[in-house]
Parts: structure tokens; C-alpha cells; sequence
């Protein structure tokens, strides 16, 4: 599903070494945690695998697709085949729940009708069904990360990103997200889950993927994290 | 394009043109006057070219024949004038002298009888070619060479108002295409501010739409809307705004007691005339810098 060969990144403008010699193999149909400090090179995996940026050396893969090689214009097919979900939920204020989760299908093409029978559906999966019509700005954080995993959740992609999904919400609420996505695996999109919620990671038996200063350093099926 | 996707698009062009309606106002309201400007320009040129027109039509170049040339000599002189290329031969014509004479007679009216007696022989008043040109931007070179043709004994040409007349047509066309041309720029500028604030506005949707997979074009179409309406809008507002203007002044001068205003304003151009081709040009104008301004600015500020 996920392959990176030997990635290196470094950005020109800071000479930061944002990866090094990086590799790493993700299944299709696995959970994975990636852990790591702040500056360990998570934003970087994950922007690579988004193809928003591309690698000074290595080979990386997703889907069968070669992402070094991708020509741009093919870059927006491919995100469409990825849910994406981040920290801050990065909903748009001005539009309810529903237009928010349908605002995927919208700029993708897709038919009214399909939308009609989609976005409600993906609603009630994420338990969300009696606020379609309320704005972003009146839902707790917790609610807002549903929506925003409602919209990754819609396209129906065969891989999820999770960026610091649980960065803005409390304990028990960021509990509830994770089981969530526990529960979307368990029908087999595979899940990729960058985070810093070291207590989080323990309370799930899933592979646990430490990296630190651009490597990884070290990579454990059913994982636990252990404060070093 | 799907229907959610096309009604997705035009509902987004119009919301963001009334989301920034200030800007929005500002990029119409300049367009509108740029409008009205090139708008006015133009229908006081195209009045302009009707008026020199007219005259054109009724101006003429006299040419006097000198006493005593006969038949066969007023032949030669009108193959001579045939070969001078600035004059229209099939409009001018021959007056001799005893048609002369009866239209001073007429002229006169009731007072006719002051020249009783100046028939036949006595007839003070020479044969006379009434020539009507072509470009009378030319008429100071055509009279010389008409003057030069043996036979005739002087030439009467109103070289004074084809001056006036042809700087007027040039001076109105090279201020016009001027002031065209810097509101052109003007309004550019500012529909790609309005559009720049737009994109500000919404980079945090944008950047969400390229995360789920929107393609480039579609991104920027919404902005390419919102263009499109502004030129399309400013060019319906300006046109209204012309209609009316247009109207009343032809109202004001059709009033004006001045007998020879009167006479003008009856070649002037009622606005229906034109209408449509103005309309035409004010639509393709402003939809084109609108669509331009957009696009242009779009590219440059958004990095899809």
C-alpha cells in the first residue's frame, strides 16, 4: 500500500534535513501509529505522502502509484483516492456540516444524486446525523474532527492520513476518534496516524512506528511506546 | 461537468462577488466609468464622423471657366477634371451661366426683378464646374491642380472647414484610443485586486479543495466567474447609464433654440442605432477584462 524506498528530503530554503534514508512499508488493510518529537520528520512523511512535496532521493509509492514520477496534473486524481484529516479539522466556517462533508463530492465531479445518498449516510457512521445542519463554530472539537473525518470518510478511499488528529481535543474525545478509526480498519481502509499522544498509542494494540531525526528508530507490531 | 459541480461554481462566483461587495463595488464602479468614458468617446466620435460626413456630402469645390472658352474647350477641361482622382465626377456637375443666374434669381425671390436685364449677353456670371470630392483632407492639393487645368479661370474651395473638420475626426480618434487605453489598464488593475482579496479570503477552502482532489482548473474557475460577472454587470450598468445620458442630451440639444444646432442635431445619431454594437463591444470589453484581470492574478497568487 505505502511504500518509501531510501527517502531523503532537505529543504533548500533552511538546509533542514527533514529525512533521512527514510524507509518504511505499511500493508494494505494495517493501522499504523507514527510517533516522533516535534521536528522528527512527521510533517515531512506526511506532505510526502500527500504529494506536497516531492523527495530530494528515494523512491516512494502509494497505491501502486509511483508519487516521484507523478505529473502534476495527475496529483488531484490521486488525492482523491486518499481521506485526509488534520489537527486543526480545517472545515470551512461558512458552510454547515453537510455542505462541508459534501464539499468533497462538489469539487470532485461527483453526482447530486450520489451525493443526496451519500453525505447522510457517512453522517450516521460518524454519529453525526442530528447536526448536519449546525456550523462548524457551534460543534465541540470533538464533533468538528467527526466532521472532518466524514469528508475524508466520503470519497470512500482506500487510505486514510491522519495528521495530529487529536492535537486539538480532550482525552476522552480524542478516545473516541481513534476508536473510530479502529472501526473504519476494521472494514479495510488502512490508516496511517501521525501523533504525539503517547497514552493514546498504548490503549490500542496497533503497529507503532517511532521516528526521530528524519529515521526511524523503531517499528513494532502491536506496539507500545515507552517514554525514553 | 456534473450539475452539482457546474451549480457548485456559479453559486460560489456570485457568493464571493458579494462577500467582497465592497471590492466588488469598487472593481464595477470602475469598470462602469472606464465604461462610460470609452462609451462616450466613442458615440461623440461616431457623431463626429456622421457630422464631417454630412458635410462632406454638401461641401463642393466651385471651378470658375474662363469667358469665351467654347464647346469644345469645356470638354477638354471636364477630361482633365475626370483624371484628377480626389474628385467625384458622377456627383459634380456642369452650371453654365444662364442656370447660374436663374438660381441667384431664386435666391432673391421677390426681389428677382434687381436682375432683370442681365440675361443673354449680359450675363455678368461665368460657367462653372460644381465639383464634389472625395477626402477633403485633400483639398487644398486637389484645388491646385484643378487651378492648374487651362481653361479655368479660378477655383472656390472651402479649404478652411475640411481642415477643421479632418483634425477634429483625427484628434477624436488618437484622444479616444489614448483614454481607452490607460482606463483599460486602470480597470485591469483593479479587478485583479478584487480577485487577490478573493483568493486571501479563501485559501483556507482552497487548500481544503486540494486536499480532496479538485483539479487546478476547477479551483480557479470560481474566480473566472467571478470576472465574468463583474464585466458582464459593469458592462449592462454602463450601458443603461449611456442610454439614458444619451437621450437627454439628444433631448437638450433637439430644444436648443439656436437655428443652426438644430440643423446639426438632426444628422446626429439616435441611440438605438447603435445600441446593440455598443452593447456588444461593452459586454465583450468588460467580460474579457474581467475574465483576464482574474485569471492573470489567479495564476500569479495561487499556487495550485
Amino acid at each position: 500500500m505505502i511504500d518509501f524506498i531510501n527517502v531523503s528530503k532537505v529543504y533548500k530554503s533552511t538546509g533542514t534535513h527533514a529525512l533521512n534514508n527514510f524507509s518504511v512499508r505499511i500493508d494494505k488493510g494495517e493501522f499504523v501509529f507514527v510517533l516522533g518529537p516535534s521536528g522528527a520528520g512527521k510533517s515531512t512523511f506526511i506532505k510526502l505522502l500527500l504529494r506536497e512535496e516531492k523527495p530530494s532521493s528515494g523512491e516512494i509509492y502509494v497505491n501502486g502509484q509511483n508519487l516521484v514520477k507523478m505529473r502534476r496534473r495527475k496529483v488531484p486524481y490521486y488525492r482523491r483516492t486518499l481521506g485526509v484529516v488534520f489537527q486543526d479539522f480545517r472545515l470551512i466556517p461558512t458552510m454547515n456540516v453537510y455542505d462541508n462533508v459534501a464539499f468533497a463530492l462538489r469539487v470532485t465531479n461527483v453526482a447530486s444524486r450520489e451525493i443526496r445518498d451519500r453525505v447522510p449516510y457517512i453522517l450516521g457512521l460518524v454519529g453525526l446525523s442530528g447536526k448536519a445542519k449546525s456550523l462548524p463554530e457551534q460543534l465541540s472539537g470533538g464533533e468538528q474532527q467527526r466532521v472532518a473525518l466524514a469528508r475524508a470518510l466520503v470519497n470512500n478511499p482506500p487510505l486514510i492520513i491522519a495528521d495530529e488528529p487529536t492535537g486539538n481535543i480532550d482525552p476522552e474525545l480524542s478516545f473516541e476518534i481513534v476508536d473510530l478509526l479502529t472501526e473504519i480498519n476494521k472494514c479495510g481502509t488502512t490508516i496511517v496516524m501521525v501523533t504525539h499522544a503517547h497514552q493514546l498509542v498504548n490503549e490500542f494494540d496497533h503497529r507503532v512506528i517511532s521516528i526521530d531525526e528524519g529515521t526511524v528508530v523503531s517499528d513494532d507490531a502491536n506496539g507500545r511506546f515507552f517514554i525514553e | 461537468m456534473r450539475g452539482s459541480s457546474f451549480g457548485y461554481l456559479i453559486k460560489e462566483g456570485a457568493r464571493s462577488l458579494y462577500a467582497n461587495r465592497l471590492m466588488s463595488f469598487a472593481s464595477i464602479g470602475t469598470l462602469v466609468a472606464c465604461m462610460l468614458l470609452i462609451g462616450a468617446s466613442m458615440l461623440f466620435s461616431m457623431n463626429v464622423n456622421e457630422i464631417v460626413g454630412y458635410v462632406e456630402q454638401i461641401n463642393e469645390m466651385v471651378a470658375y471657366v474662363e469667358d469665351g472658352v467654347d464647346e469644345a474647350g469645356l470638354e477638354e477641361i471636364e477630361a482633365s477634371l475626370e483624371l484628377i482622382d480626389n474628385i467625384d465626377m458622377s456627383r459634380s456637375i456642369y452650371v453654365d451661366k444662364e442656370t447660374a443666374l436663374q438660381e441667384q434669381k431664386e435666391l432673391l425671390g421677390d426681389n428677382a426683378s434687381l436682375l432683370e436685364g442681365l440675361e443673354g449677353d449680359e450675363n455678368p456670371l461665368p460657367n462653372s464646374f460644381r465639383l464634389k470630392l472625395r477626402d477633403l483632407s485633400q483639398t487644398a492639393s486637389t484645388e491646385m491642380q484643378v487651378d492648374a487645368i487651362e481653361g479655368i479661370e479660378s477655383v472656390r474651395a472651402p479649404s478652411e472647414v475640411a481642415e477643421i473638420l479632418t483634425s477634429i475626426r483625427h484628434a477624436v480618434s488618437a484622444g479616444g484610443m489614448f483614454i481607452v487605453a490607460l482606463l483599460i489598464a486602470v480597470s485591469l488593475v483593479i479587478i485583479a485586486n478584487t480577485i487577490k482579496v478573493t483568493v486571501f479570503n479563501r485559501r483556507k477552502e482552497i487548500s481544503i479543495m486540494k486536499y480532496v482532489g479538485a483539479t487546478d482548473t476547477f479551483i480557479r474557475l470560481p474566480f473566472f466567474v467571478e470576472g465574468f460577472l463583474l464585466g458582464l454587470i459593469s458592462a449592462m450598468v454602463a450601458f443603461g447609464l449611456l442610454w439614458v445620458g444619451y437621450d437627454s442630451l439628444l433631448r437638450l440639444v433637439a430644444q436648443n433654440p439656436s437655428a443652426w444646432i438644430q440643423q446639426a442635431s438632426q444628422s446626429l445619431l439616435p441611440f438605438q442605432e447603435m445600441a446593440l454594437r455598443l452593447f456588444i463591444w461593452f459586454a465583450a470589453g468588460g467580460i474579457g477584462v474581467g475574465v483576464f484581470g482574474s485569471m492573470f492574478f489567479v495564476n500569479k497568487y495561487l499556487k495550485v
